[in-house]
């Protein structure tokens, strides 16, 4: 019995001090005082090749390794693309007919990172310089149907782009072989594309049919991005070699040191980066010098920084976290240096829309940024009771049912007013927003609303020609029981006006077939824009996109000859104050003939830790972090305090264990004697 | 024996067949190749590369009959989704993921080691602890640690699984603070201290089901006329509890854990997607969420197979624990 008693002592005596030396440090101490940025994701990314990815996970990795001809500036708003691998950003040149050429010109010196497909090319080298054919060949790349990228009709203003993918289709049609090959090779056979030229090294000229100034915006993608084509032939996942789509070979300021998607990825600065060795001031490599004083207010910015060479984060690791709960725990613990706020937590993160007390005690900073895009209900213009041929009556019911909605009340109740009511079909930070705008139809007024669906004849919603309240159907993309509810909220607000809508919920692909079809009334849909520019926005309503016309994203197929001509002409003008004009009349023409009810702009809320600096996201789905930084030693003193094991329940529940058990043990004995 | 084998082996075929269609039937009923390939290249995309993506990953094709061929032609049937599916699974040939275009076999094998490092301790530990404090809570059957025992089981039994998870993460992890809330490290000295949580959570929430079925067993074997006789031969209590009662009480218990073997290399869903574990249970996780069909129909399939393989396990595991047993 003493022995048993005696190594059951040792067992707790094991436990006990096995425990003394738990930490929930998940990091190895070796690593406490460099500069390294710990964040996860969730969402693995499903490739890295510039030419396909188009995920924000994807996008974490492709963002940093791949650099740009242009690039946006870090703080300006609105939005403004600035030079990065090009010396500045090009001017369009007018052809007679009526074509365009943009001419970039390549900076000097800039190199591939060290990779050993160069072996292709540069024998023992392990890198090389790159050149205006690197664009050119992943510009090819786009338009090659067998790399299927999400983005190739984009690009079919430029000169020859799809007339490219049909020769290459027939060549490797005509011979099998040719697939085979290299794909500089096929696309050296197959001629390239007539509107991409390389001049020399370092001259890329892209001539388009037509005018279009928004195609520059891609050129801030890693879509366009220099790809050598040793990377592309080498990594062929033969022969134990990976694939190009999980190995990526750029110029960027971080290279890819570590990639399992399942566990953790780890980006790594790179050496050889442009922005590190070049001589002069390329805008892309250093700290913006102009900073807003309301940004270093509220420490969204450290003055300090600026015009200082880029960037200052040694090492990122990315870890997997596939549950919002212990990512969110983890950042409390400060072993993530910035997160995002789950759901169950957001009343103790965020109280009067700004940080709780708790959580700015501990130097948390919160960063609100609106995302450009905006989440509408449509009207469906071709349809007789609602829509244009309904003449006035549908204009003031549709005025009437936009009247009603109010977007503040459902941010508030569904998204905890994580989003900024819409007036319009532009989100802030666009060129053409106007803060001070606010349109007749977006400011809920009950009377004003049932007073116009009395002038379009629907006394009360009463529909004269049955009696009966207006039937009306609302056809929506999700199924879910949340989704229904916030369906709910728009029926409940037009029930004031006496009007029946029904539901019909659908999943998104027999949502998109209704769509095909035409058979909807009212539905609900968003969009986010790829670009930060007014037309990105506006061609959503624009004639000869409409679904039922063209099968194109004009899913409201509003059809307006004074707003197509004002889009026409404004959509290939500079960001003037002529543009400007031509926007206002846009938008007061939306304005009185709703062929959308805009309800928000979304808005993403970003938690960063005290240690943090220059934490101020971007909007757009672009990575910055050659911009921020981290202070190790506060990182580690405040992780230090935060952690501090609690050891004496262990005790207590030892205690118990034994206080508990004990006077049964003996009370046994006690019988059995 | 081996009559019984092969008899077996054909039932569990059929069954796997049988499995095969459902997932098939299943599948194609509440998704199709149009939802599988919006997944994979994002809403965006446009109709082309949609259909670019499903030529590619073969799903193009009809599901049963080919009618571009002619009523004689064999590929009528063979150049469908339903026959592809069948020779893909039957061959072991479980092609790239519709997600990423990742090997599915790499990352089984990959997953595999990550979801082992958690599920064997967890049985281990698990089958160890439950037996031992079963033997416990029936040695001191009638008082009031039976009674409690009990009480605990029934109360653990009927909490969630993921309650178990997050309190665990929140209480140990957060507020104690003795263990990394979640994470992973392939080098064993590393795993172990993110593996300790899970396994401790994994440990808990079985507990009361085992300890329960397990105490039972043993209360209704120390009732038997051989363990009086033991006794009244003098034979200490631990003795008759560890080589009288437990060894007679084995042949349920295999019933209960011998089917739980294989399962260990498909992990476990729940505590891997919640602790940050790279392994199988996570992969399968992921394939449910991201409609990563060709991911999800190869965990199914192995799911069904090592369920086949468990059930035979059972019946020679009885046939070797119990001489009065025969496979006929």
């Amino acid at each position: 019995m003493s022995g048993a008693v005696g190594r059951r002592g040792i067992m707790i005596g094991l436990v006990v001090l096995a425990l003394a030396g738990c930490s929930n440090d998940p990091y190895p101490s070796a690593d406490g005082n460099k500069k390294i940025l710990y964040t996860s994701f969730s969402e693995a990314p499903k490739t890295l090749d510039p030419a396909v990815a188009y995920t924000t996970a994807s996008h974490l990795i492709t963002g940093n390794v791949y650099d740009t001809l242009l690039e946006y500036h870090f703080l300006k708003r609105p939005y403004q693309l600035i030079a990065a691998l090009a010396e500045r950003v090009p001017a369009p040149e007018p052809h007679a007919d009526g074509g365009v050429s943009y001419r970039f010109q390549i900076r000097d010196g800039i190199a591939f990172q060290d990779d050993p497909c160069f072996a292709l090319s540069q024998g023992a080298g392990r890198s090389r310089k790159v050149v205006a054919a690197d664009f050119a060949f992943e510009l090819a790349r786009l338009a090659d149907p067998a790399v299927n990228s999400p983005l190739a009709g984009s690009f079919a203003p430029v000169l020859g782009f799809s007339q490219f993918a049909e020769r290459l289709t027939a060549l490797r049609q005509a011979d099998a072989a040719v697939a085979n090959l290299p794909a500089n090779v096929q696309y050296a056979r197959a001629g390239g594309i007539a509107g991409v030229i390389a001049h020399g090294e370092r001259e890329l000229e892209i001539v388009l049919s037509e005018a279009k100034p928004q195609l520059l915006y891609f050129f801030a993608m890693p879509f366009t991005t220099p790809v050598p084509w040793e990377a592309v032939a080498y990594y062929d996942g033969r022969d134990g070699r990976e694939h190009f789509a999980d190995h990526p070979v750029g110029t960027g300021p971080y290279r890819l040191a570590s990639y399992d998607k399942q566990y953790r990825m780890v980006l790594e600065r790179n050496d050889a980066w442009y922005g590190r060795h070049a001589l002069d001031a390329a805008p892309g490599s250093q700290f913006p010098g102009e900073i807003d004083a309301e940004d270093i207010a509220s420490r969204a910015i450290d003055a300090g920084y600026a015009g200082r060479r880029l960037p200052f984060l040694e090492r990122i690791m990315f870890v997997r976290e596939r549950e919002d709960i212990p990512r969110f725990n983890k950042f409390l613990q400060g072993y993530y240096d910035e997160g995002h706020i789950v759901k169950e937590s957001f009343d103790a993160v965020v109280q009067n829309d700004s940080l709780s007390p708790q959580m700015a005690a501990r130097g948390m900073r919160l960063d609100k940024t609106v995302e450009p895009s905006i989440f509408y209900i449509g009207f469906n213009m071709d349809d007789p009771v609602v829509g244009a041929a309904a003449g006035e009556r549908g204009r003031k019911l549709r005025q009437a049912m936009s009247l009603v909605i109010d977007s503040k009340a459902y941010l508030e109740l569904f998204l905890n007013a994580r989003g900024v009511p819409a007036q319009s079909p532009l989100p802030p930070g666009l060129f053409g927003y106007d803060r001070d705008y606010r349109n007749p139809y977006r400011q809920p007024d009950l009377a004003r609303a049932q007073k116009l669906m009395a002038e379009a004849g629907y006394r009360n919603g009463i529909d004269p020609a049955n009696g009966a309240p207006l039937k009306l159907s609302f056809d929506t993309p999700n199924t879910t029981a949340q989704a229904l509810l916030q369906y709910q909220f728009y029926v409940a607000a037009w029930r004031q006006l006496g009007l029946d809508v029904e539901i019909n919920a659908s999943t998104y692909n027999q949502f998109q077939a209704k769509v095909r079809r035409g058979a909807y009334q009212l539905f609900t849909w968003g969009w986010i824009a790829d670009f930060p520019d007014p037309e990105n926005f506006f061609f959503l309503l624009e004639c000869s996109n409409a679904q039922s016309k063209s099968g194109g994203p004009n899913t409201a197929n509003f059809c307006q000859p004074q707003f197509d001509r004002l889009y026409q002409e404004m959509k290939s003008l500079p960001n003037d104050a002529h543009r400007a004009d031509l926007i206002r009349r846009m938008l007061a023409l939306l304005e009185a003939e709703r062929p959308w009810i805009e309800l928000f702009h979304n808005e993403e809320y970003a938690l960063s830790h005290a240690w943090v600096v220059n934490a101020k996201p971007m909007g757009l789905s672009y990575p910055t972090y050659k911009y921020m930084d981290v202070k190790p030693e506060l990182r580690a003193q405040l992780q230090a305090e935060w952690n501090v094991p609690l050891r004496w329940p262990l005790y207590l529940a030892l205690i118990l264990m034994v206080a508990v058990t004990l006077p049964a043990v003996r009370t046994f004995y006690r019988e059995r004697q | 024996m081996a009559a019984y084998l092969i008899r077996r082996l054909g039932y569990g075929l059929m069954t796997v067949l049988g499995v095969l269609l459902l997932l098939f039937v299943l599948f194609f009923t509440v998704t199709d190749p149009d939802d599988i390939a919006r997944k994979a290249v994002g809403e965006r995309a446009r109709p082309e590369v949609y259909a670019q993506w499903k030529k590619n990953h073969g799903y193009d094709r009809p599901l049963l009959v080919n009618r571009a061929y002619a009523a004689s032609d064999r590929r009528r049937y063979t150049d469908t989704l339903l026959f592809d599916h069948y020779r893909r699974m039957l061959s072991f040939d479980f092609g790239n993921s519709d997600a990423d275009d990742s090997s599915i076999s790499r990352r089984l094998k990959e997953g595999m080691g990550p979801s082992l490092s958690l599920t064997v301790p967890l049985f281990v530990f698990g089958l160890v602890l439950g037996v031992l404090l079963a033997l416990f809570v029936a040695f001191f059957r009638e008082t009031y640690i039976d009674r409690a025992a009990l009480v605990v089981c029934m109360l653990t039994m009927s909490i969630a699984g993921l309650l178990y998870i997050i309190s665990g993460q929140y209480l140990i992890g957060m507020l104690l603070k003795w263990f990394p809330i979640s994470g992973f490290a392939f080098e064993p000295w590393l795993a172990a201290r993110f593996l300790a949580l899970p396994l401790l959570v994994g440990i808990v929430s079985g507990m009361g089901a085992d300890v329960r079925l397990y105490r039972t067993i043993f209360v209704e074997e120390i009732n038997r006329d051989y363990v009086r006789t033991a006794r009244a031969k003098g034979c200490g209590e631990a003795r008759v509890m560890l080589a009288h009662v437990l060894r007679n009480a084995l042949i349920p218990i295999l019933t209960n854990i011998v089917i739980t073997i294989p399962f260990l290399f498909t992990g476990a869903l729940l505590l891997e997607s919640f602790f940050g574990i790279p392994g199988l249970g996570s992969l399968t996780v992921e394939a449910i969420h991201g409609n990563d069909f060709s991911t999800l129909r190869t965990m199914v399939y192995l799911g069904a197979l090592l369920f086949i393989a468990g059930q035979i396990l059972t019946d020679i595991s009885y046939a070797l624990a119990d001489p009065r047993v025969r496979l006929s």
